[in-house]
């Protein structure tokens, strides 16, 4: 079916090629030629080059902070794939009237301020706040959970932040399927676990993979969540790069931390692709 | 399976609340007396008084409005064709352009607004709005192109062939038939590009210009002082604001159907 | 469904469009603003005063009123970060900005930089109204560039409730009885420096030595950690979340004015103040309002407006006397508060702001275990 550039899908391309040419390939070089150079005893970068700021990366300080941000996304995706994937299923499976109107329901909550939005969960799970009244209403605990800066409360913060890029991805994914495809397995005998499994879920997989790359890539980077909701005590490299830039002025340090923190995204969703062996997805990153 | 059925309801309900449920505080500390939310000392519209004399929030909330409604509409059309043109073709160098052009959702923040600052200032393009419009397409072009992406996998080719076995031209078959297949991942990119530009501030503070101001901005930059009650007002404004459109539309659309049958 | 969708996105065009109609004559009016860069002859009884700095720095009344009285256009935007606000400034070579508004340390590099502009200080009559406990520091040692406006510390504030211990400085911050309950700024330089108080060293030490061995004392102090964070930490201190905490003097005035019963302490060790600072930028387009800008922020009466909405420090000596009592014990330093105990925190050099740094990390990770 792939044809050879033509001069009507050529057509379709130019936009985005234009864009990318113009606007993105020229700061992703100077990013790149950045991370190779050394900072300034004061305020912004010198003109020579040294591969200092990558060996830095890998002091065990540095590396354990990418194991620790990639533990992090990979639970937080996890848990978003696990909530927003029915979600998006049941939603596609509406009628189609109440579907535009649950779509916005959806997306309302982020349309208001992320910072707005996390200061709502602060109020949530402090102490003796909503989340412990309600517990221990319901006699599950005594006392205050404090659950409030710790890890939990960080993971709720992401999943929160993220699952609309898996509900919608999903939703999608699942609104276009054909049903009769499912109700054929059915009528073979195949149980509803089954037909879920060996027809919908391969069906619905582009929906899925997808949601799993908008939640995670996004999860490496969403580090005020971590230094909001978490107190501050759980180094992500988002608040690495941010420290460098605003704190310590080391321009290339931090350009570098980014250059490696992007190229191990590229390497993990190129890896989850093969493995998932979607060949459909090609050139999705 | 009639019991069955009765689940998904729940669920969707269930995390429906959930979501909504930081908001409801956002919107009960609106009007409270006390700056802090930690204290309630009583009822008051305060806050709200103090919004409306601000006149900095009025235009930032015009700037951010123009700016998300114009960089997720350009996205919407450079990655809707981006993508379609992209699930037509093969050639050399087209994963290392769409791997380019995905770049800016893999980058921090920070990262890109300061090579966005580095660049244009390089051009010596004047920071303001036309600037925010580049760097905030740019970082919604992605979610638009994934999605169409998702939706054109697969896709059954038999419509578009059909039509054009009945002599539609291409322009015919793209408006008629392509477009409406793939409408749904057009507009879910366009909410979450929406929604990602009308909460950006780290990228849109660095690539701003003297004269625009964005709401989150406004809102983020209140290390000082704290951030008061004010914000929390104009969140629960413009929360019902969007509120009343999606059930106004809701009712519309229900209305038409109506009168339709 | 498409219908309710189409319907959707229809109303959400037509908002946007309208928001557009409705800002295009803003924007029309402001234009002028962005050409202000080669507009060589700023008039001062006109034009527009770019202002930069933080929001919510100002009461409203006191922009109006400056309007009012110049017919000077007040162009308010905002950067988050010191950092954030000198890349832009760089990238402006000096424009684009007629006044910025930013701390201590990062002037020291404005002016290195060559990006600020000394002051005339005859077109600011009321120079003199500034307090001279703020004037003469290590950013602008001859006062040439800068105008104090407000200034902070970092306090300790505790609620005697919870606490068992005496506390008069930061080495109580390390008993045991504080486990797991103590709030600190997201400030490495301020919070390492505790440490290296307590050890009788300089915030401001280039010594690696110094630092390390400062470091080894610094992580025993994290298992009392609770929360490490820049805003809004007076709501964990009033919550209960923390019983003690270190912050910023407009979180403790906000703090005290909320539960008068909460003890505030200047730790015995000394503390590290920072003053936020006015200057004009090198080419700004409008200096000449600026300065205008200045002087009227400087007269007594506008000082204490707006030094009581921000809760900072009064660093306008003639408005002492101004401030009303409901905020004269937060926003006057006390009488007794000697300025020789105090040390600002300063720039420090590379290697020891990155160790400072790493060490910052490996303390934040220990925190979270």
């Amino acid at each position: 079916m792939k044809r050879k550039l033509s001069g009507g899908n050529a057509a379709f391309l130019a936009p985005m090629y234009l864009f990318t040419v113009v606007f993105l390939i020229g700061p992703f070089v100077y990013m790149l030629v950045l991370s190779f150079l050394t900072r300034a005893e004061t305020w912004g970068v010198v003109n020579s080059f040294t591969l200092r700021n990558y060996r830095r990366i890998l002091e065990p300080l540095y590396f354990n902070t990418f194991v620790e941000s990639v533990k992090l996304a990979v639970l937080v995706t996890a848990l978003v794939a696990a909530l927003g994937y029915p979600f998006g299923y049941y939603m596609a499976k509406l009628p189609p009237k109440r579907r535009g109107t649950m779509l916005m329901l959806v997306m309302i909550p982020f349309y208001t301020s992320s910072l707005m939005r996390l200061y709502g969960w602060i109020i949530v799970l402090r102490a003796n706040g909503l989340l412990d009244k309600l517990l221990m209403a319901l006699h599950i605990t005594s006392a205050p959970l404090k659950i409030l800066y710790t890890y939990p409360a960080v993971a709720v913060g992401m999943v929160y932040a993220l699952l609309p890029f898996m509900m919608l991805s999903v939703y999608s994914s699942v609104e276009k399927m054909d049903w009769a495809l499912v109700e054929a397995a059915r009528d073979m005998g195949a149980t509803p676990a089954r037909a879920f499994l060996t027809v919908t879920l391969p069906l619905t997989m582009p929906g899925l993979m997808t949601g799993v790359i908008l939640t995670f890539v996004p999860s490496m980077g969403l580090f005020f969540v971590a230094d909001i909701l978490g107190g501050n005590k759980i180094v992500l490299v988002g608040s690495l790069i941010q420290e460098q830039l605003m704190k310590v002025h080391d321009q290339p340090f931090a350009a570098a931390l980014s250059v490696i923190m992007m190229l191990m995204m590229t390497v993990m969703i190129w890896l989850y692709r093969r493995v998932t062996g979607s060949g459909e997805m090609e050139g999705v990153i | 399976m009639k019991k069955r059925s009765f689940f998904p309801s729940f669920y969707l309900i269930l995390i429906t609340v959930i979501m909504y449920l930081p908001i409801l505080f956002v919107m009960i500390y609106s009007v409270n007396l006390s700056k802090l939310s930690s204290v309630w000392t009583g009822f008051s519209l305060k806050w709200y008084r103090d919004l409306f004399r601000d006149r900095n929030v009025g235009t930032a909330l015009v700037n951010s409005l123009i700016l998300g409604g114009v960089s997720s509409l350009a996205a919407a059309v450079i990655g809707t064709l981006g993508a379609i043109g992209t699930a037509r073709t093969s050639f050399r160098g087209k994963g290392a352009m769409e791997y380019i052009a995905t770049l800016p959702m893999m980058t921090p923040e920070i990262i890109l607004g300061m090579i966005f600052l580095a660049f244009f200032s390089l051009l010596g393009l004047p920071f303001g709005m036309s600037t925010l419009i580049i760097s905030h397409t740019a970082f919604c072009i992605p979610y638009v192109f994934m999605q169409v992406k998702a939706r054109l996998a697969g896709m059954d080719k038999s419509y578009e062939e059909a039509a054009r076995d009945l002599g539609a031209g291409r322009a015919r078959v793209f408006f008629d038939i392509t477009l409406p297949l793939i409408m749904p991942g057009i507009v879910s990119g366009m909410l979450l590009s929406f929604a990602m530009s009308f909460d950006d501030v780290v990228i849109s503070i660095f690539v701003t210009g003297v004269s625009v101001n964005t709401l989150p901005i406004l809102i983020y930059t209140q290390l000082k002082t704290g951030v008061t009650p004010k914000v929390n007002a104009l969140c629960t404004l413009m929360f019902l604001a969007t509120l009343l459109i999606v059930v106004l539309s809701a009712l519309i659309g229900r209305l038409g159907n109506k009168k339709k049958a | 469904m498409k219908k309710t969708l189409s319907l959707i996105l229809v109303l959400t065009l037509c908002l946007t469009l309208f928001a557009g109609c409705g800002g295009s004559g803003k924007a029309e009016s402001t234009a002028p603003a962005e050409d202000t860069q080669s507009a060589p002859a700023p008039d001062p009884s006109g034009g527009t005063l770019n202002i930069y700095t933080w929001a919510e720095m100002f009461d409203q009344d006191v922009l109006d009123g400056f309007e009012a009285e110049t017919g000077i256009k007040i162009n308010y935007t905002n950067f988050d970060y010191d950092e954030t606000m000198l890349e832009k400034l760089e990238a402006a070579k000096g424009g684009d900005y007629d006044l910025v508004i930013a701390d201590d340390y990062i002037i020291e590099t404005v002016i290195a930089e060559g990006l600020a502009q000394k002051l005339d200080k005859s077109k600011i009559p009321n120079f003199g109204n500034i307090n001279p406990v703020y004037q003469g520091q290590f950013y602008d040692p001859t006062d040439e560039y800068t105008v104090p406006y407000g200034a902070g510390v970092q306090t300790i504030a505790y609620d005697p409730a919870a606490v068992s211990v005496p506390v008069t400085g930061y080495a109580d911050l390390w008993d045991e009885s504080f486990r797991d309950s103590i709030a600190i700024t997201a400030n490495f330089r301020v919070m390492l420096g505790m440490a290296l108080k307590v050890l009788g060293y300089s915030y401001n030490t280039n010594d690696l030595a110094q630092i390390d061995e400062a470091a080894e004392l610094f992580y025993k102090l994290a298992d009392n950690i609770r929360l490490i964070k820049d805003d809004n930490v007076q709501d964990d201190l009033i919550s209960g979340e923390v019983s003690a905490a270190v912050m910023y003097t407009s979180q403790v005035t906000m703090a005290k004015l909320n539960k008068p019963e909460l003890e505030v302490v200047y730790p015995k060790e000394g503390i590290g103040f920072g003053i936020m600072g006015m200057f004009v930028p090198s080419q700004a387009p409008n200096a000449d309002a600026a300065h205008l800008f200045i002087d009227y922020i400087l007269r007594p009466e506008i000082s204490a407006k707006s030094f009581e909405y921000l809760g900072y420090y009064c660093t306008t000596k003639a408005a002492d006397d101004l401030i009303s009592e409901e905020f004269k014990d937060f926003l006057v330093l006390p009488a007794e508060f000697k300025a020789e105990d105090m040390e600002m925190i300063g720039n420090i050099s590379p290697e020891a702001a990155a160790r400072e740094e790493e060490i910052w990390i490996e303390f934040r990770n220990r925190c979270g275990q």
